[in-house]
């Protein structure tokens, strides 16, 4: 596979602030990469160093093999990018700043712009100073997919979209996807994330702290059982991988992490009338994952 | 009980935050004001201490209808009075007025543009409410002014020769402030009627306008004297400050001040937030003008503020142009003797010109200071993120900023030598056409070392560049006056950025200080540029 994005320890620090630590990453070519974290956690910082928008402190990115900052402007003409606030320029109208950001993109597939406008259901010929915020933010998202640059970068990209805009969105995406575009897809609505994207990376107070295919983080996050004994419930809160015990007459409830073998065995001791599991969502495993690492490191930065 | 207390803290809170936003203009006015008519009224018992030389001053221009039209009151020049009153009239009335009106349009419509007085009316208050108590730190603001330069008239008329009276000071300041409160309350009502703070700001300059154009016709003759009771200008000029002292023109002024901003709140309660009265042209038909290059943008979007300095670069040279009529007529050896403390030499008119382009160079010179500050208020809206995530140089797009800043300061010279040259043609007199374009070039080697100067501190601290910018200027505008009127402060004036200007026509322009100032100003662009380039982009 052909790599997109390289990040070598990038690190950025402002003072004594660190908003980025030593971040490594891959995203490979034709991937859609969900990248999570709370509010404040590094996810536009790492976009603006990609951008070549600021320096890292140290560590180094490259975008198609070429460097984010001294190739800016190489890279950026096989790129889009769209930023969480769409701050436009009042006097134009929305046709006026689509027509704008194509002139200097220099690359507009018209016919698929002209099909957005309308699937966006977006009015060209408003002043943006009119606009919602939502419409404000259509434009930019109707100007990164009619440009089919090779990477989509987008930066907590639908806020301010009702929820039909919204499927408006992930049927783009997932469009950019079967082309063969790759989309970095900082985010913190882990419904979006989980309906589009392959592999996941979270991110939390600068740091990388889970990287992976969606399947592979719900396995290491806890499996929920629940299960109706024929007989009381045996003290399982001993054993391995097992937490969150809840018994209530004859019905036990627990979370399980690892091997199943062990809670099986001592549940079939009792007997058991039925018995289901529950994969973790992705918002599970998320504040699973920040709830626990709050928890081991005190407080967060 | 409770909910009232509540209620009265959240209008004085708003009513501080606008107060905030305000005070230290008022007080910078407030010294300027009162420092322009200390020095208008020194300058004149110093440059004709006699009654002959005020009597001969009198004779050659107090009976011009020409300038009464153009500069207001000009019959009691041979009073030091009368002299200062006409000499400050048409600026102090002009900058009150627009300062006022735009602050007003900035509290109320900027404010609603942005959505944050959406956020003061979640509060709790009314939109009736929150606009007086906005009003009210306008009014207090005008107040600073007011005191402020009643103190400095006061200090200024101890000196036995001018001899002003406190009662006297206290009307001349009271009808310096006629202006600001009358325009202070139109741009409240226009940021009721605009639904955008340019459509307001736009309508209350047209109101400027016309309450210009009417004191004009009314100091045209005797015939159309009348009018001036319908011009808040007439208001100030009927009272003949420091002369006949008349306080009853203020009684209009006080009744329009009442009626605009009442008008204004009564509005602001019967229509929508984020709405105006009138409805905006919100929809339009794509204009391809300015969308191929982020250069050609930063034309569009700056072209009306841009035109505005060109106009008025213009306009001042035309006015100047016209006044030099005055030396047509016998010129008193003090007024000569004054206009030499600049250093200019030569025929009177050209002295006169040598320091008529100082002022030209000072407003040619905040050209780049306005559009450092377009700049940097692109960068720190996060705008400039949209351009530079785009295939572009960042450099190239900063250097097409800066020369888009260069040719309309250069455009701006041309223009007002063009204009001056005009003025003086309109009046009769024939200057010499070559020398005075000249002479309104000579003034872009300086504007450019302030873009130079704007450009470096974009460059590095983009969100203080354009305040520091305005503040050179003033600075060195400020200390080149004082210089030329109190000898022992006239080294000060290496610290200004004109104290490297030759004062053309009246001095000769050095072609290799004309050529080193261009490449210092260049240099710093240079600079500027590649630094640019490698700084961290600000963020919203």
């Amino acid at each position: 596979m052909t790599v997109t994005i390289r990040a070598e320890l990038l690190t950025k620090r402002y003072g004594h602030n660190t908003a980025l630590d030593s971040l490594d990453l891959e995203i490979q070519r034709g991937e859609v990469f969900g990248y999570l974290g709370p509010n404040g956690a590094g996810k536009s910082t790492t976009i603006a160093l990609l951008l070549g928008f600021i320096r890292p402190t140290s560590g180094a990115a490259r975008i198609f093999d070429l460097d984010v900052r001294r190739d800016a402007p190489a890279i950026h003409r096989r790129l889009a990018y769209v930023p969480s606030e769409a701050n436009l320029w009042p006097s134009l109208t929305g046709g006026e700043a689509l027509q704008f950001l194509g002139n200097i993109h220099g690359s507009v597939d018209d016919a698929y712009r002209t099909a957005l406008v309308d699937r966006f259901e977006l009015v060209p010929d408003e002043k943006i100073r009119a606009y919602s915020h939502g419409n404000r933010q259509k434009i930019l998202l109707i100007a990164a997919f009619a440009s089919r640059a090779e990477l989509l970068l987008l930066d907590e990209p639908t806020t301010g979209l009702d929820p039909l805009m919204e499927q408006v969105f992930r049927a783009c995406v997932h469009e950019a996807h079967d082309r063969g575009q790759t989309v970095l897809l900082s985010s913190h609505i882990l419904s979006e994330v989980e309906a589009l994207c392959d592999r996941v990376a979270m991110l939390r107070a600068g740091r990388i702290i889970e990287t992976g295919h969606l399947e592979a983080l719900r396995g290491i996050a806890a499996l929920r059982v629940r299960a109706e004994l024929e007989s009381s419930a045996p003290d399982i809160s001993r054993l391995d991988g097992v937490s969150n015990v809840v018994v209530d007459g004859q019905t036990i409830e627990c979370d399980v992490t690892g091997s199943m073998t062990a809670l099986v065995r001592a549940l079939a001791a009792a007997g058991v009338k039925n018995m289901t599991t529950r994969e973790p969502s992705l918002e599970e495993v998320f504040v699973s994952h920040y709830r626990d690492r709050s928890a081991a490191t005190g407080s967060d930065r | 009980m409770s909910a009232d207390i509540v209620q009265l803290r959240a209008e004085t809170a708003i009513a501080r935050r606008a107060f905030k936003q305000l005070w230290i203009g008022a007080a910078a006015w407030a010294l300027v004001f009162g420092g322009t008519v200390a020095a208008s009224a020194l300058s004149y018992v110093s440059s004709f201490p006699t009654a002959s030389s005020r009597h001969q001053l009198a004779v050659t221009t107090g009976g011009d209808t020409g300038l009464a039209v153009l500069l207001g009151p000009v019959s009691s020049i041979d009073t030091v009075g009368g002299y200062t009153v006409y000499k400050c009239f048409v600026f102090l009335t002009t900058i009150g007025a627009i300062w006022a009106m735009v602050a007003a349009t900035r509290l109320l419509r900027n404010e609603e543009d942005a959505g944050r007085w959406q956020l003061l009316l979640a509060g709790n208050t009314r939109p009736a409410r929150a606009t007086a108590a906005t009003l009210g730190a306008l009014g207090a603001a005008v107040a600073i002014v007011f005191c402020g330069t009643t103190l400095i008239i006061v200090l200024a008329g101890r000196d036995a020769k001018v001899g002003f009276g406190v009662g006297e000071a206290v009307l001349y300041a009271l009808s310096i402030a006629v202006a600001p409160a009358v325009f202070g309350a139109v741009g409240a009502l226009t940021s009721q009627l605009g639904s955008t703070r340019r459509m307001a700001t736009g309508l209350g300059i047209g109101a400027f306008g016309l309450s210009f154009i009417v004191r004009m016709l009314a100091d045209s003759g005797p015939h159309a004297r009348w009018l001036l009771w319908a011009t808040p200008f007439g208001w100030t000029e009927l009272m003949r400050p420091l002369t006949h002292n008349d306080p009853w023109p203020l009684v209009p002024a006080a009744v329009t001040v009442v009626a605009l901003s009442g008008a204004a709140i009564v509005l602001a309660s019967r229509r929508d937030a984020g709405a105006g009265m009138l409805a905006a042209r919100d929809m339009s038909s794509l204009r391809p003008f300015g969308l191929s290059s982020p250069s050609q943008l930063a034309l569009r979007l700056e072209f009306p503020v841009l035109s505005a300095w060109l106009a008025g670069a213009a306009a001042a040279a035309f006015v100047f142009g016209i006044i030099v009529k005055v030396t047509t007529g016998k010129v008193p050896a003090s007024l000569t003797k004054t206009l030499g403390r600049f250093g200019v030499k030569g025929a009177f008119a050209n002295q006169y010109f040598g320091v008529a382009f100082l002022l030209v160079a000072t407003l040619v010179a905040l050209v780049p200071a306005s559009q450092i500050g377009a700049a940097s208020d692109e960068e720190t809206s996060g705008r400039l993120a949209h351009v530079l995530a785009q295939p572009v140089q960042r450099a190239r797009l900063f250097a097409g900023r800066l020369l888009l800043s260069g040719a309309a300061i250069a455009l701006s010279g041309l223009l007002a030598g063009f204009a001056a040259w005009l003025g003086a043609k309109t009046q009769g007199v024939n200057l010499h056409f070559v020398s005075m374009v000249g002479a309104g070039l000579n003034v872009v080697p300086t504007a450019l070392v302030t873009l130079g100067i704007g450009a470096l501190l974009l460059s590095v601290a983009p969100r203080r560049a354009a305040g520091t910018v305005y503040g050179v200027v003033m600075w060195s505008l400020l200390i080149d006056l004082l210089g030329s009127i109190v000898a022992r402060l006239s080294w000060l004036d290496r610290l200004s950025l004109f104290h490297y200007m030759a004062l053309a026509p009246a001095q000769r322009a050095d072609p290799k200080t004309l050529a080193i100032t261009v490449m210092f100003a260049l240099a710093m662009c240079v600079v500027a540029t590649i630094r640019f380039g490698q700084r961290d982009v600000q963020r919203a």
